[in-house]
């Protein structure tokens, strides 16, 4: 039927659009001349080695994951009891309080890290690594609220309160019936904030210095002065990475439910 | 519900805390910058800021792709999510999979391929010079449309991906009712799916405007300095000629347009309801 | 006999909005009572007060001799069957019940969830999971999970109201029959007053934040003492007299045929034993109900009919 054609030409298009370049980069990453082209002059996986090889790379490397991990920790450690109370009590303010939590995301990364380099790494001397540290901390805090928010949303408040006639603590009920119940729920707030934090750039723009890098600044510096293959081979690794973790969230824990 | 006020706000406080003191504080004082002159306040850096024409130049054409990316990915975003939400259930799930697919992937790396696809020597030029269209490669790299099109493809999956949930939400034989009444498709688009869709079309639509208005790393790498955007405008200032003030009046600017597309999103999300 | 439970001049509220006003009510020991009502008349209120889910205004509320008012929901010793059950998903049946048990650290748990499962006829379902069971047997968990704690009151909260017409019969059966058999002090908040007049000792007619009308299930169905009680009661035809009191008139006695009233048939329905008709007249509308066997009447007849005085429940205020 004309329309089961023109449905799998649009989709075609499409998602040529949107995926066919990423091809093209694990095309040109194979190649195994010293030129960034595609198509390639030749295959070899010799571009994916030098990726490791390379000292700065494995540096920010460490530097992106120590953000993502203990920087989506700590948003967790803030976020969850957040999102707990705005959905279980009648926070006063609590439209202004989403909006603070939030805002982070309305305003422009780049703007974030100029402001924390010029009020607090400057004047006050806190280091760069500790700044960027809390800037990325800050820009996944809504993530992990608006996430752990929505689990909140779908689990019955009488739980709890059966919970406390049955005699429980306040802290009890949270610990033996909403924690279990959200687990899911965290999780994906974890998934979510550490891609988040790891692909986050222009935050990271003002906040580097010597040996404190993210990865995907180190990219962008070592692009301007190279034009080999490498930065193609780093970002068809990334990209496996931050797919394989989202697949397995996925067939584990079902993160599609959250987000 | 619960009753005791006191430990919500004590719950809340130490997230709002950290939100206030490492963002609002610092990210005011920036804004506060372009106010303050040796004799007080004033708002003339922002008219000193607009008289510059090159500045103008930044921002309408800031503007205009931002609003070139909503307008094309909406047009695209309702084709690709009309043939997503009428596969069978399986292969649903999988496009929306694979549409899902480059939002996981680096900015820098998606923005990347484009250098590759689009130099002098890129694939397209290749082939244009191949099939004899032209003798000398065309100059796509660091242009506005080479910008348009990362851009484009940054944002498009999240507005085929409110699109698709709106579509999702729409009562199920809406469109096939408007056939039976005997609406052609353009029809059905106009007088049934568009309105119907009308949230999710505003959801999408500030998401890529407000994120191509506010991005950086495509502009930087396709763009340079040949085209500037607000950001990378910033940027620059900042960098090159320590100029706080033109930081700040960029940042107010970026800030103003994605709160005003934000609160637009909620007001017209509200509106729809009382209707 | 002094009240087992006991609710003094209670005033609850929900931030600005005043939902029980000035509530008096003694509910004796071993008593099934029920507080009875449409939405928003404060039945389901005035439970989670009892239940420390809710802060009284003003007032105060006592069990078994004790000042409740300000203690917390797990220190009253009070049990509470949900109307969604709340049961955790994350545990077993076994556990579920358990769950009280295990705060408390008591002796002999196994013995006494099994026979908390027992008396709700459950006993092979304990390594169960919640999302496994029937709406029903969820109920019999969520009862169960509160006998065992052996709670001086048990609040349910429209404990048939989410049942189909089979369970609901045998439910009632149950609740009926573990009341008898444990003597607990029960309440219940329901909306349906063949549910109330069935089960309760004393039906507690609530409306708007105060008790409009107290008493056994007889008293209140024979003799409303108002328009609204005899309006709840199924008393359909309901009309003012002179002294500010009112009339009111089952379907059944409303005499179709003769009499000084005309009326016009605007709807008919066949009940099995009898037909059910549906007229309109200057008094109002009437709904008259005809046993089978005799006249019928087709829609858009004019018909005569009488409103005897003598088969009228007289009630003390027409509002």
């Amino acid at each position: 039927m004309n329309s089961r054609l023109s449905t799998w030409l649009i989709l075609g298009l499409t998602l040529t659009f949107l995926i066919g370049p990423f091809l093209i980069i694990i095309a040109a990453a194979l190649s195994a001349g010293n030129n960034l082209a595609f198509p390639p002059q030749g295959l070899s996986l010799k571009w994916f080695i030098k990726v490791f090889e390379i000292e700065s790379f494995r540096a920010s490397f460490g530097v992106s994951m120590f953000l993502a991990i203990f920087g989506t920790l700590v948003a967790l450690i803030l976020g969850v009891p957040a999102a707990y109370a705005m959905t279980r009590y009648n926070v006063p303010g609590a439209e202004f309080v989403k909006l603070i939590v939030s805002s982070p995301i309305i305003v422009p990364g780049i703007i974030v890290g100029l402001a924390l380099l010029r009020y607090f790494v400057i004047p006050l001397g806190i280091g760069i690594a500790p700044a960027l540290f809390l800037a990325h901390t800050a820009l996944i805090l809504p993530y992990a609220v608006r996430v752990v928010s929505a689990s909140m949303d779908n689990l019955r408040v009488d739980m709890e309160e059966a919970a406390l006639l049955l005699g429980c603590t306040r802290f009890g009920a949270f610990r033996r019936v909403v924690l279990p119940n959200i687990r899911g729920g965290i999780l994906a707030a974890f998934i979510l904030g550490f891609v988040t934090s790891f692909n986050q750039v222009p935050v990271s723009l003002f906040l580097s210095g010597p040996g404190i890098r993210t990865l995907p600044i180190d990219m962008i510096a070592y692009m301007e002065i190279n034009y080999d293959p490498s930065v193609a081979a780093l970002s068809a690794l990334l990209a496996f990475m931050s797919i394989a973790i989202v697949f397995a969230a996925e067939r584990f824990i079902g993160l599609s439910r959250y987000v | 519900m619960f009753e005791n006020r006191a430990i919500g706000v004590a719950l809340v406080l130490p997230a709002a805390l950290f939100a206030a003191a490492l963002f609002f504080l610092p990210v005011g004082i920036l804004l506060s910058e372009a106010f303050r002159t040796e004799t007080g306040w004033s708002a003339w850096a922002y008219v000193e800021f607009f008289q510059s024409p090159r500045n103008q130049t930044v921002f309408f054409r800031t503007l205009k792709l931002a609003g070139l990316v909503a307008l094309v990915s909406a047009v695209i975003g309702y084709a690709a999510a009309f043939a997503i939400v009428n596969l069978p259930p399986t292969s649903r799930g999988r496009m929306f999979g694979l549409v899902m697919l480059p939002l996981m992937i680096s900015p820098v790396a998606r923005t990347y391929a484009w250098l590759v696809i689009l130099g002098r020597t890129g694939f397209v030029n290749q082939f244009l010079v191949n099939i004899g269209l032209t003798d000398t490669p065309f100059r796509i790299l660091f242009t506005e449309t080479a910008v348009f099109i990362g851009l484009l493809q940054l944002f498009l999956p999240l507005m085929i991906i409110s699109l698709v949930s709106a579509m999702e939400n729409m009562p199920r034989d809406a469109v096939s009712a408007a056939r039976i009444l005997g609406a052609n498709w353009f029809q059905v688009f106009w007088r049934v799916i568009l309105p119907l869709t009308r949230e999710g079309l505003v959801i999408g639509g500030t998401l890529v405007f407000t994120g191509s208005m506010t991005a950086y790393i495509t502009p930087a790498i396709l763009g340079g300095s040949k085209v500037l955007m607000l950001e990378t405008l910033l940027y620059q200032r900042v960098t090159v000629a320590n100029d706080f003030v033109a930081a700040s009046v960029i940042a107010m600017i970026l800030i103003v347009m994605a709160f005003s597309a934000n609160i637009l999103l909620k007001r017209i999300a509200t509106a729809r309801k009382t209707r | 006999m002094s009240d087992y439970v006991s609710l003094e001049n209670l005033t609850l509220a929900y931030g600005k909005s005043v939902a029980v006003e000035w509530l008096n009510l003694g509910i004796r020991k071993g008593e099934l009572i029920a507080l009875l009502g449409p939405s928003g008349c404060g039945k389901t209120t005035t439970m989670r007060a009892i239940a420390g889910l809710l802060s009284p205004k003003s007032g105060k509320i006592s069990i078994d001799g004790r000042d409740v008012t300000r203690l917390a929901p797990s220190r009253r010793e009070v049990g509470l069957v949900f109307q969604s059950y709340a049961l955790f998903p994350h545990l077993s049946v076994f556990e579920n019940v358990a769950f009280g048990l295990r705060l408390r650290r008591e002796k002999d748990l196994e013995a006494k969830v099994m026979a908390g499962l027992a008396t709700v006829g459950l006993t092979d379902f304990a390594k169960r999971m919640v999302p496994d069971l029937s709406g029903g047997q969820q109920q019999r968990v969520s009862l169960a999970r509160s006998l065992v704690m052996q709670p001086k009151v048990l609040l349910l909260d429209e404990p048939l109201s989410n049942l189909d017409a089979r369970l609901r019969l045998e439910m009632r059966s149950e609740l009926q029959r573990v009341q008898k058999e444990t003597g607990i002090t029960m309440v219940f908040v329901t909306h349906d007053q063949s549910e109330a007049l069935a089960l309760a000792d004393r039906i507690v007619l609530m409306r708007d934040g105060v008790i409009e009308q107290l008493g056994t299930p007889e008293e209140i169905y024979n003799t409303p003492v108002s328009g609204f009680a005899a309006d709840f009661m199924g008393f359909e035809t309901i009309l003012p007299d002179e002294n500010g009191g009112g009339l009111a008139w089952r379907p059944g006695a409303v005499v179709l045929g003769q009499g000084p009233h005309r009326g016009e048939v605007r709807g008919a329905s066949f009940a099995g034993e009898r037909r059910e008709y549906v007229l309109s007249s200057d008094l109002g509308v009437i709904k008259a109900d005809v046993p089978i066997g005799r006249d019928t009447y087709a829609i858009g007849a004019k018909v005569a009919f009488d409103l005897p005085r003598d088969a009228a429940v007289p009630l003390a205020r027409f509002r």
